[in-house]
């Protein structure tokens, strides 16, 4: 996957282009927004992933200009500022993600493979993982043709789960995208969560589908 | 600048001053109109008295010759009326009348005359009146005099214009004096005001403003002074000890952040070691970004002035944070309840207000032991506030501790040994404050073995 990295601090540049090539993705930089900007709008990338604070052109700018000039490219925003309003900012000028610093190398690897996958997702009715099937117009779920009954909420970490088969995600974006909570519990609330949703479309099974990827988060797949 | 001269400038002497003036006009004003009211009638009756009385005896010297105008004039002047009378030769020496010389000289013509002459009051003494009338020479030489005393009234209209002007002169002092104690006692408890203002800049933070208890708008002003005095010595406070407290926390999660790093720089090569090491760095490495994590979020809550306030559905929000704890309460052993009223509308801010409510459960969670219980309630009470109550049924804290837990980096003793930085209940404590609301702690379940704590967030309902 291609990947463009705007980041005026040349260390941390350094160490993300460093965990993003490791994750076997194919990255170029650029240092400051108006050079970012550009890039952006005339090479072919699957993800940008842009700081907010750049010189030259703030990174929410970019995404604006980006969006306006109708480059769809996924975009990710790295920010010290973790702020409600910010965050809310960056999404309403067309960032797909964001994501306070200090964050963990893990945790971003995640989100990018995120974007990149869940491009085109939305408008699905069906999901459709291994035997797992759900129907998001008549908001059920089969498995091996076999009706299983979740709550509302066990409905949605599943849906977010299965719209992102295949990829690790993480509980940090488990919380934004399933509970829309934006700080971090201390406890293993998401934990049990799963494990309560691993019960209802595990148990029965022989094949497992929900697993957890130690140190990181979960990843359903067949 | 001397104290006298700084007097002089004052705002309340300045006005005592216009005071003075607006007394000085309206005597001025005052006299003017007591003239014409009095002399200036009496002045204006006398003329045309004398004059008519002049013609008389003009018509009388035409008729009957200088015989006959001597007659007229002697009668006349022994009678008792107002009126005095003068005939002289043409030469001036006196023929008949009230004077022995003539009190004014006549001109060409007919003239208006104003004269002060000696005469004898009541008992015989000497004193000096005045009147007013024409003097003229008559057709072949003789003078003729008719005047009006004006005696008693002239005197008791000399006598207001006296008293006039005396009540002139004496409210103008009285102003400026007036003005100058007032303004010497505003300047006192203005200076008693600077003066702590100046302490407090000097770096006296204790220095309060004097207060009288009068009651008074400089009673009122120290103490607002005094309120914000207080405000500003609890933030200076709170900064400073949080920087110790900062620089304190941090050194024991750094030094073994170190001690890992140095641990297996030293330790001989083996890898399994270097990554367990590793893996224990990141934890602590983890930890301190947290802390500065949660120290960075409350510092923006306390000094962000510009928090979008908006409704927020409290109920939904509520049970949707017990559906959220609820099985990680239930997997640890605690049971979480929630007693949600329907319908509550919060005025807040969203993000804000969950983590502050989740702060408080997860603290509950903390520090509940297995088996313990924790109720989440959420009612509007009486007076139309919000109030949502986590109570638990673990160890509590002591009443005399309570203030002191809401402090940032405040850790009770027994809390040593659980991860947290101290900042959970802070945070709490100021989200209450952005919302213009309250933390309150006290007991709270009973039935567990301790009290309990009861922490109970009161914020501003939306209006409806």
């Amino acid at each position: 996957m291609r990947v463009l990295l705007v980041e005026d601090d040349a260390d941390m540049a350094e160490n993300l282009r460093a965990s993003l090539a490791a994750d076997e993705h194919e990255v170029e930089i650029a240092s400051d927004g108006e050079q970012g900007h550009s890039m952006a709008a005339n090479g072919a990338y699957d993800v940008i992933v842009l700081d907010r604070m750049l010189p030259k052109k703030l990174g929410v700018s970019v995404v604006r200009e980006l969006r306006e000039q109708g480059v769809s490219t996924p975009v990710l925003i790295l920010s010290a500022l973790h702020d409600e309003d910010h965050r809310v900012e960056g999404l309403n000028a067309g960032a797909n993600d964001y994501l306070g610093k200090p964050f963990s190398t893990r945790e971003l690897l995640a989100r990018v493979r995120a974007l990149w996958h869940g491009r085109d997702r939305d408008v699905q009715t069906r999901l459709q993982v291994g035997d797992l099937e759900m129907d998001l117009l008549a908001r059920t779920v089969k498995r091996g043709g076999k009706k299983l009954d979740l709550q509302p909420r066990e409905f949605r970490l599943l849906e977010y789960l299965m719209r992102n088969s295949g990829q690790t995600v993480t509980r940090k974006m488990l919380l934004e995208n399933v509970w829309d909570y934006h700080f971090d519990p201390q406890t293993n609330v998401i934990d049990v969560h799963i494990s309560r949703l691993r019960s209802k479309i595990d148990r029965d099974f022989a094949q497992s589908l929900l697993h957890t990827v130690r140190g990181s988060g979960y990843r359903l797949e067949a | 600048m001397r104290p006298s001269l700084a007097l002089l400038r004052t705002t309340t002497f300045r006005l005592a001053l216009a005071q003075a003036g607006v007394v000085l006009l309206f005597v001025v004003a005052l006299l003017v109109y007591v003239y014409f009211a009095t002399i200036g009638q009496l002045v204006a009756d006398s003329d045309i008295l004398a004059d008519q009385e002049y013609a008389a005896l003009e018509r009388a010297y035409a008729e009957g010759g200088i015989r006959r105008l001597n007659q007229e004039v002697v009668e006349r002047s022994a009678g008792q009326g107002p009126l005095l009378y003068v005939l002289a030769e043409a030469n001036g020496a006196v023929v008949t009348g009230d004077f022995p010389q003539l009190p004014a000289v006549p001109g060409e013509a007919v003239q208006r005359v104003d004269f002060s002459f000696e005469t004898t009051d009541a008992e015989g003494a000497p004193q000096r009146s005045r009147a007013r009338g024409q003097v003229g020479r008559l057709l072949n030489g003789p003078i003729l005099l008719v005047a009006r005393d004006l005696g008693d009234s002239a005197v008791i209209t000399g006598r207001i214009t006296r008293v006039l002007w005396t009540v002139a002169i004496l409210g103008v002092m009285l102003s400026v004096a007036s003005g100058l104690t007032a303004s010497w006692f505003a300047s006192r408890r203005v200076e008693a005001l600077a003066n702590t203002a100046r302490d407090v800049m000097g770096g006296d933070l204790k220095r309060r403003a004097p207060v009288r208890g009068e009651g008074d708008e400089f009673d009122e002003l120290a103490e607002a002074i005094n309120a914000m005095l207080d405000r500003l010595e609890r933030l200076m406070i709170v900064s400073r000890t949080a920087g110790d407290a900062i620089a304190h926390d941090l050194r024991s999660p750094l030094t073994r952040f170190r001690q890992k790093l140095e641990g297996a720089l030293e330790a001989p090569e083996d890898s399994r070691n270097d990554r367990e090491a590793l893996r224990k760095a990141l934890e602590e490495a983890d930890n301190l970004l947290d802390m500065f994590a949660a120290v960075l979020k409350l510092a923006r809550v306390e000094s962000n002035p510009n928090w979008r306030l908006e409704p927020i559905n409290a109920t939904e929000v509520l049970q949707e944070l017990v559906e959220f704890y609820e099985p990680a309460a239930e997997e640890q052993g605690r049971t979480l309840r929630g007693e949600i009223a329907p319908g509550l509308i919060v005025k807040g801010e969203s993000g804000l207000f969950t983590q502050a409510v989740s702060n408080l459960v997860e603290n509950a969670l903390k520090y509940t032991p297995e088996g313990g219980h924790i109720d989440l309630s959420a009612v509007r009470r009486p007076d139309g506030r919000i109030e949502i109550a986590v109570l638990d049924d673990g160890p509590g804290i002591p009443p005399a501790d309570r203030d002191r837990v809401l402090e940032r980096f405040v850790r009770l003793e027994s809390a040593r040994s659980s991860p947290g930085a101290g900042l959970g209940l802070s945070l709490v404590a100021a989200v209450a404050r952005l919302h213009k609301g309250g933390l309150h702690l006290r007991d709270g379940l009973s039935n567990g073995e301790g009290k309990g704590l009861g922490a109970a967030l009161v914020l501003p309902a939306a209006a409806a």
